[in-house]
């Protein structure tokens, strides 16, 4: 099975590159911020720049993981999904579901070890960037130099690994079993997910404004709420898709295949929430938290400048990363319509039509996804605003909820319309055709 | 404004003709590599008739029926549906083309996994911005025998029943032509007949005018005349077609190719 496995891989790169993408770039996160660990625990370095450096690698160190796992889970189970036919062609060629599991995460750990071995070079240079940061804004001593060693190698190559082959293990064990099940620990685990996170936001109120750790409540309440209403995503995009007053043959056939597709656009629907919710809470708190240092006429302490560095490097990673999930995981599931669309198009679609349908599905998702991240993220900041500040809501304005959310329609929108217009150049007969 | 303008010209009547193509040819590939699949093929065929096409694999079947059909576009010759020309390359522009003319049935169905059975049937209506009459959708899917199972999805369907949507769809929009191609490759012989019976029907109740591109001698029966392609051009017609003749036919036209070659 392990051959034809890498035979599989070998006949087709292409299917794998979207695995590829997600290994590579969790993995170069994983390691750029751990190799900080390798770099402070050197000989030599002062306890200053040792505490900066640890604390930036746990706390990004353990964002980059959730999010690594999140990631490759998520391109694998559209991966196997997609297989699901050839899956089912070798079970009838009389492969056990043990065998067919042990190709698919035999496939998922070698294309994810390719990752990561590729993800060392730009690694060791982004933590040499990083650590070049901290040495600018004063953080960490000029002396001390970037290391990269065992660390950042072995906890990278080990967390990209075990996220492959658990989730190529789970997704397979989902397509084997064959039937579709709404699991009851998603909807558990969805609501526990709210209930902490409500927890979180609300016990910011037990703090002063001057408390060093005011931010981490909300902010930590803020993402634990959108990893909930991420969760339930799904079952809500059936409940608004009832009440959508969409007149046309595009906005028809959108609401048709958005109902009967829910459970596949999860994932697409918690990128987008989760994009939007920690991307709003952490800029908008962090913007009333300078607002307030600076209003207050104290300088910043080292801390206060490392948390503010520390969460625009969060956002920035999340913004980088969970966009190109966005659109890795849009550009899978676009392509995967091929057929789909030559079946549109036979049955007298325009090729304009179906753009129109793939765009007006993408509409509803971002204005949800907007939405729901958009709630998810008031809920952190309101509070932290109401203790840290007098006013309920930052000052701010909506600049930065214009740029959040014009950077989420333009890739959600944009993956889909651009990679159903390179689908619609395959014609129609051709797309129908059953791929052997 | 699509709607009315669809409609008169409806109104002015189908043509005596339902496909006229003049010395329709197209090649593949090019130069050295380049495979002539049809040679200027010149036929007609009435309206309201029954006409199977035959051939060897590699004859030009497949080409045959997506030049005629506006799928693709001939490199040379005229292709004529219920009387208008097939011009204009963009592929909307195609679209338009067949939207009322032509209607059609694959080997593989193709209907819409998303969509429901009486959704399927109306979607080309749909599409082309057209009325949608609920009462009519019910009655052609109960003519298939499906009037019960409107609200299932197309998974939830045997080969046959897929197939028996398929040519409901084809039969709402009402187009001049309707376009089959291996309709029953799939299918087992029982439901088979069934299709090729809704078929038939297509030709004598409404009216309609079908062309059926198929390797099966018994399905072939069951049009009015066979038409024979060999080597992308016509070799040979047959009325009243019984599946022996046909295949004694056919086998003498592998017979000439092997020979000829």
């Amino acid at each position: 099975m392990f051959l034809l496995a890498m035979r599989s891989i070998r006949q087709r790169p292409g299917r794998f590159l979207a695995t590829l993408l997600a290994a590579f770039l969790g993995a170069a996160i994983i390691m750029t911020f751990n190799s900080l660990y390798d770099t402070a625990g050197q000989s030599g370095v002062d306890s200053v720049s040792a505490e900066t450096l640890t604390t930036s690698a746990s706390v990004v160190g353990g964002y980059g993981t959730l999010l690594v796992f999140f990631a490759v889970a998520s391109t694998l189970t559209v991966n196997v999904r997609q297989r699901a036919a050839e899956l089912e062609l070798l079970r009838c060629s009389g492969a056990t579901p043990a065998q067919i599991k042990r190709m698919v995460v035999g496939e998922a750990v070698a294309v994810a070890l390719v990752g990561a071995v590729l993800a060392i070079g730009p690694a060791m240079l982004g933590g040499h960037a990083l650590l070049g940061m901290f040495q600018d804004s004063g953080q960490v001593a000029r002396s001390v130099d970037h290391s990269f060693g065992t660390v950042a190698l072995m906890s990278g190559i080990d967390i990209t690994l075990l996220a492959a082959a658990g989730a190529a293990f789970l997704a397979v064990r989902r397509v084997t079993r064959g039937q579709r099940r709404r699991g009851r620990a998603r909807t558990v685990l969805a609501y526990a997910a709210l209930l902490v996170g409500a927890l979180g936001v609300l016990s910011t109120f037990a703090f002063s404004a001057t408390d060093e750790a005011l931010m981490a409540p909300p902010a930590e309440g803020a993402i634990l709420l959108s990893v909930g209403l991420a969760l339930l995503a799904p079952r809500m995009l059936t409940g608004v898709l009832d009440r959508l007053p969409l007149t046309g043959a595009s906005g028809w056939l959108a609401v048709r295949n958005l109902r009967r597709r829910a459970d596949h656009l999860a994932g697409i629907l918690m990128s987008l929430i989760l994009f939007t919710a920690v991307a709003t809470a952490t800029l908008y708190m962090q913007a009333v938290e300078s607002d307030a240092v600076e209003a207050s006429g104290l300088t910043k302490s080292v801390d206060a400048k490392n948390l503010e560095t520390l969460n625009l490097t969060v956002v920035g990673i999340i913004v980088v990363f969970v966009c190109v999930m966005l659109v890795n995981s849009l550009y899978a599931a676009t392509s995967y319509r091929s057929r789909e669309f030559g079946q549109q198009r036979l049955a007298g679609a325009t090729p304009g039509q179906v753009l129109g349908t793939v765009g007006a599905e993408g509409l509803i998702l971002t204005a949800i996804g907007l939405f729901f991240g958009t709630v998810a993220a008031l809920a952190g900041i309101i509070p932290f605003t109401v203790v840290r500040t007098d006013s309920v809501l930052p000052d701010q304005g909506l600049g930065i909820w214009l740029a959040v959310v014009s950077v989420a329609a333009a890739a959600t929108l944009g993956t889909g319309l651009v990679t159903a217009r390179r689908v619609l150049r395959t014609p129609a007969v051709e797309a129908v055709e059953v791929a052997a | 404004m699509f709607r009315t303008g669809s409609r008169s010209r409806h109104d002015t009547g189908p043509a005596p003709e339902a496909l006229r193509l003049v010395k329709v040819s197209k090649t593949y590939g090019a130069d050295d590599s380049a495979v002539t699949a049809l040679d200027g093929v010149t036929l007609a065929l009435g309206r309201g008739t029954f006409t199977a096409v035959m051939g060897p694999s590699g004859s030009g079947k497949s080409t045959l029926l997506q030049c005629a059909a506006g799928l693709d576009l001939p490199d040379s010759g005229i292709v004529r549906v219920d009387g208008t020309e097939l011009t204009g390359g963009s592929e909307a522009e195609l679209t338009r083309f067949r939207r009322g003319r032509i209607g059609f049935v694959f080997q593989q169905y193709n209907l819409l996994d998303t969509l429901t059975v009486a959704q399927n049937t109306v979607l080309p209506l749909r599409l082309a911005g057209r009325r949608v009459d609920r009462r009519r959708t019910r009655e052609v899917l109960t003519a298939v025998g499906l009037g019960d199972r409107l609200g299932h999805r197309p998974d939830q369907l045997s080969g046959g029943q897929r197939q028996r949507v398929a040519i409901a769809r084809a039969l709402v929009a009402e187009p001049r032509v309707i376009f089959a191609d291996e309709p029953t490759g799939a299918l087992d012989t029982r439901s088979a007949r069934d299709v090729l019976r809704l078929l038939q029907d297509a030709v004598r109740v409404h009216g309609r005018t079908v062309v059926m591109v198929t390797h099966d001698p018994v399905a072939a029966s069951y049009a009015d005349s066979v038409l024979f392609l060999a080597d992308g051009r016509l070799a040979g017609r047959m009325d009243g077609p019984t599946p022996d003749a046909v295949a004694e036919r056919l086998a003498h036209l592998g017979d000439d190719m092997t020979a000829g070659v």
